[in-house]
C-alpha cells in the first residue's frame, strides 16, 4: 500500500510503536527486579517463554518460573521495535520488541543478555483501552553455553 | 532519695577521671549566684571538691567520697531568701566535653597491649580484666573499658588492626553499657563469640546496641542483668531475641533455633542448546536458513528479494556503549538503531527499512560475511497457522575490508508467513550484531565444513559419515547443515531414523527455494 494515506498510517504506527516499547520495558524490568510476583499478569493466559532454551508456558507454569529465579538487577542497554506485519497476526496489532543489556542474578556474576517479546493489544474487560500482553518471550544469555 | 545508688569501689589514680561523675543539682539553681553557691558549699562541706565543668548551679564531680560529703551539705546553707539549698546527687557518665582523645602514648601502649593479647591463630582478643594488665600498670596506663574514651579506643584499634576479630573477651572490665561496641557491628563483622560475663550490666536492654552481630557463642553470667529473669527459658529467649543465631550461652549448648525458609533461591536453570519445539518446525527452519544464509553469505544478496514479503522490515541494532564496540562495528553504526539512544521520531522511523526493495538494498551494504552454521542457536518463539517467529544467534566473520576474519556474535529474530509452496517468507526482520567474546572467537569455526566435493569429511569417523550422507540425500540439506542438525542431536542414531520417518510423512519437499 503506498498511497498517501498508507505511508502515513505506516509513520503514525511507527511512531507510536516506539513509544509503547519504550513504555513497555520500563514497565516490564521494573516488575522483573522489583515486583516479581506480579510478573504474569503481563503475560497472555497461553504465553510461552523460551528462556536459555528452556520452554514455559501458561499462566501457571510462568509464575512457579519466575518465582523460582532468585532476585534479578536488569540494565537494558539497547532497544530495537517494528510493529508486526498484520499478514502474520490476522488484524491484531502485534508489536515486536527487542532488548539487549546486562542482568546480575542474586548469587550470580552479571551477564549479558538477548531477549525480545511479541506484544499483543487486547480488549481489556474492565476499561476502553486496549492492554499490551506478552504473547511470547524469548531470553537467552550471550554466553549461555559457558 | 534519688541518686543515693553510688558506687564507691574505684581507686582514683593520678589524673584519671573516675568512670561515674556525680552530678549535684541544685532544683532552682539558676537563680543562685555560682561563686557564692560554690563558696558556701566548700564551707560547709568537709572535704574539699573541684568542680569539673558545669554552668552555674550543675556541676560534676570526680569521686564518689566527695560527693557524699557534699549531699551532706544539703539543707545546710541558707540563701538571700531564706530558702534551704538543696543539694542532690546523680550519677551519670562523664560529659562529653571532657572526653578528649586518648594520649597518643597511652594509644600505642593499649595497641601493644593488645597486640600481646591477640592470638592470630584463632583470631581471639583476651581483654579480661584488661585494667590490671601489668604492662599498661607499669605505664601508668589505666585502660577502665567502662569508659568510653577507652572502649571506643579500643573498638577503633581493632577496626584498623584486626577487622577480622572472631572472638572477644571482655569480662572483668566493670562494663555497664554497651553503647560503644556497637560499632564492632560494622568493623568486626566475623565476630562470632564474645564474652560479657562478670561486668556490670543491668539490664538486657545493654543487649539491643549489639543487635546486628551474627553472635554464635555469647557469655553474660555474673552480670546483675541475669537475675532478673524468673527463669533459664526466659532468660536464653531474651538473649536470643537480640542473637537469634545464638548456639551457645554461658558455656551451655542451646537448642537449635528453628528458622524461616526466607532466603531467596540462589539457582538458576541449566541453559539449554536450540527450542525448536516439534521436528516438523525445526525442518522448516533448518531449511529456510539453510538457504537464506547461503545467499547471504554470497556476495550478492540481491537474491533475498524472493525471500521477503512486499511489506517487510528490517532493522539493526548494536550495543553502543563500549567504544571497541562502535569502533569495530562501525559499518554497522549508521544504521543502528537503538531507541534508548535515539530519541528523534524522524531518524526512528527512517532507520526502519520497510519494503523488501529498501531492506535488500541494506543488507546488500552491510559488510559481506562468512557464517560459522555449527555455531547457530534457535530459538522458536512462538508459532501459529499464520506466523513463526524464531531467534537465531552464532556467530560470523568479516570476510573483507578493514576487519577481515574479526569474529562478530548475531542475534537475529524472524517473523515468518508461509508462503504458497515455498515455505516461509520474512516479514519481521531484527538484526543485533556485536563483537564476539574471547570464547566465541576460539571456537568459532572449529568444525571444518563438509564441502560437496570432499563428501566424506576426514574428522568424522565411517558411521558417522554414512549417517552424515543418507541424512542430507534424505533431508535435502546440504552436507554442512545435515552435520549441525545431526551434531545438535548428539549422533543419536535413533533420533536420525526418527527424522526420516517425519521426512516421509510430512513431505518436506516444500523447500523454501530461491
Amino acid at each position: 500500500d503506498s498511497t498517501g494515506k498508507g505511508l502515513l498510517d505506516f509513520r503514525s504506527h511507527v511512531d507510536a510503536s516506539c513509544r509503547y516499547s519504550e513504555e513497555f520495558t520500563n514497565i516490564y524490568y521494573d516488575c522483573m527486579d522489583k515486583k516479581r510476583r506480579t510478573l504474569t499478569r503481563l503475560y497472555l493466559d497461553k504465553a510461552t517463554l523460551v528462556w536459555n532454551g528452556n520452554a514455559v508456558s501458561g499462566q501457571a507454569a510462568l509464575g512457579e518460573f519466575f518465582e523460582s529465579l532468585p532476585s534479578s538487577e536488569f540494565s537494558v542497554q539497547t532497544l530495537d521495535c517494528q510493529p508486526v506485519h498484520e499478514l502474520a497476526t490476522q488484524g491484531q496489532t502485534t508489536l515486536l520488541v527487542v532488548t539487549a543489556g546486562q542482568v546480575k542474578f542474586d548469587g550470580h556474576k552479571q551477564r549479558y543478555f538477548n531477549q525480545n517479546f511479541l506484544l499483543t493489544a487486547q480488549a481489556s474487560p474492565t476499561s476502553d483501552q486496549p492492554v499490551w500482553k506478552i504473547a511470547s518471550d524469548c531470553f537467552r544469555f550471550q554466553d549461555w553455553s559457558s | 532519695m534519688p541518686g543515693d545508688n553510688i558506687s564507691l569501689g574505684s581507686k582514683l589514680l593520678p589524673g584519671m577521671l573516675f568512670f561515674l561523675c556525680l552530678k549535684p543539682r541544685i532544683p532552682y539553681g539558676k537563680k543562685y549566684n555560682k561563686k557564692w553557691l560554690l563558696t558556701a558549699l566548700q564551707n560547709k562541706c568537709s572535704v574539699p571538691f573541684k568542680p569539673v565543668h558545669g554552668h552555674k548551679a550543675q556541676f560534676y564531680l570526680e569521686d564518689a567520697f566527695t560527693a557524699h560529703a557534699l549531699v551532706r551539705a544539703s539543707r545546710q546553707i541558707t540563701d538571700s531568701e531564706g530558702y534551704k539549698v538543696l543539694v542532690l546527687m546523680n550519677p551519670c557518665p562523664p560529659p562529653s566535653i571532657l572526653n578528649t582523645e586518648l594520649k597518643p602514648q597511652d594509644t600505642a601502649w593499649l595497641k601493644q597491649c593488645m597486640a600481646k593479647r591477640f592470638d592470630s591463630s584463632q583470631r581471639t582478643l583476651d581483654l579480661n580484666q584488661l585494667r590490671s594488665d601489668p604492662d599498661l600498670v607499669s605505664q601508668n596506663v589505666c585502660p577502665i573499658l567502662s569508659r568510653k574514651i577507652f572502649m571506643d579506643a579500643v573498638v577503633k584499634i581493632i577496626e584498623e588492626n584486626i577487622p577480622e576479630l572472631v572472638h572477644l573477651n571482655l569480662s572483668n572490665n566493670k562494663l555497664y553499657q554497651l553503647d560503644s561496641l556497637a560499632d564492632l557491628i560494622t568493623s568486626a563483622p566475623h565476630l562470632k563469640a564474645l564474652n560479657l560475663s562478670h561486668n556490670q550490666l543491668k539490664t538486657e536492654k545493654v543487649l539491643d546496641r549489639l543487635k546486628g552481630l551474627k553472635l554464635v557463642d555469647l557469655w553474660l553470667e555474673h552480670n546483675p542483668l541475669c537475675d532478673q529473669f524468673k527463669d533459664q527459658p526466659s532468660y536464653i529467649s531474651a538473649v536470643r531475641e537480640r542473637f537469634p543465631q545464638l548456639v551457645k550461652l554461658d558455656g551451655y549448648d542451646l537448642p537449635l533455633p528453628i528458622v524461616f525458609d526466607v532466603v531467596a533461591t540462589s539457582t538458576i536453570p541449566p541453559c539449554k542448546g536450540s527450542y525448536f519445539g516439534s521436528e516438523e518446525i525445526m525442518f522448516l527452519i533448518l531449511h529456510f536458513l539453510q538457504q537464506y544464509f547461503s545467499v547471504y553469505d554470497s556476495g550478492d544478496r540481491q537474491p533475498l528479494l524472493n525471500a521477503y514479503h512486499d511489506g517487510a522490515t528490517f532493522s539493526l541494532s548494536q550495543p553502543s556503549s563500549q567504544s571497541l564496540s562502535r569502533c569495530l562495528l562501525r559499518e554497522y553504526h549508521k544504521d543502528s538503531r537503538n531507541l534508548k539512544h535515539l530519541k528523534d521520531p524522524s531518524t526512528r522511523f527512517r532507520l526502519l527499512k520497510h519494503t523488501r526493495l529498501n531492506v535488500v538494498a541494506l543488507l546488500n551494504k552491510l559488510p559481506k560475511t562468512q557464517h560459522d552454521i555449527a555455531s547457530f542457536n534457535i530459538d522458536v518463539n512462538t508459532h501459529t497457522s499464520m506466523l513463526l517467529s524464531f531467534t537465531v544467534s552464532g556467530v560470523f566473520k568479516e570476510v573483507e575490508g578493514a576487519f577481515q576474519d574479526g569474529v562478530r556474535a548475531f542475534s537475529r529474530v524472524f517473523i515468518a508467513v508461509p508462503a504458497g509452496n515455498s515455505g516461509l517468507c520474512i516479514v519481521n526482520d531484527q538484526l543485533f550484531v556485536r563483537i564476539a567474546t574471547m570464547e566465541e572467537i576460539c571456537s568459532a569455526f572449529a568444525t571444518p565444513a563438509p564441502t560437496p566435493s570432499s563428501s566424506l569429511v576426514p574428522a568424522l569417523s565411517t558411521p558417522k559419515q554414512e549417517m552424515l550422507s543418507t541424512f542430507s540425500l534424505k533431508s535435502g540439506m546440504n552436507l554442512e547443515w545435515s552435520q549441525k542438525c545431526l551434531q545438535d542431536n548428539n549422533w543419536d542414531f535413533n533420533i536420525a531414523a526418527q527424522i526420516f520417518t517425519q521426512l516421509k510423512v510430512t513431505n518436506l519437499e516444500c523447500i523454501f527455494r530461491l
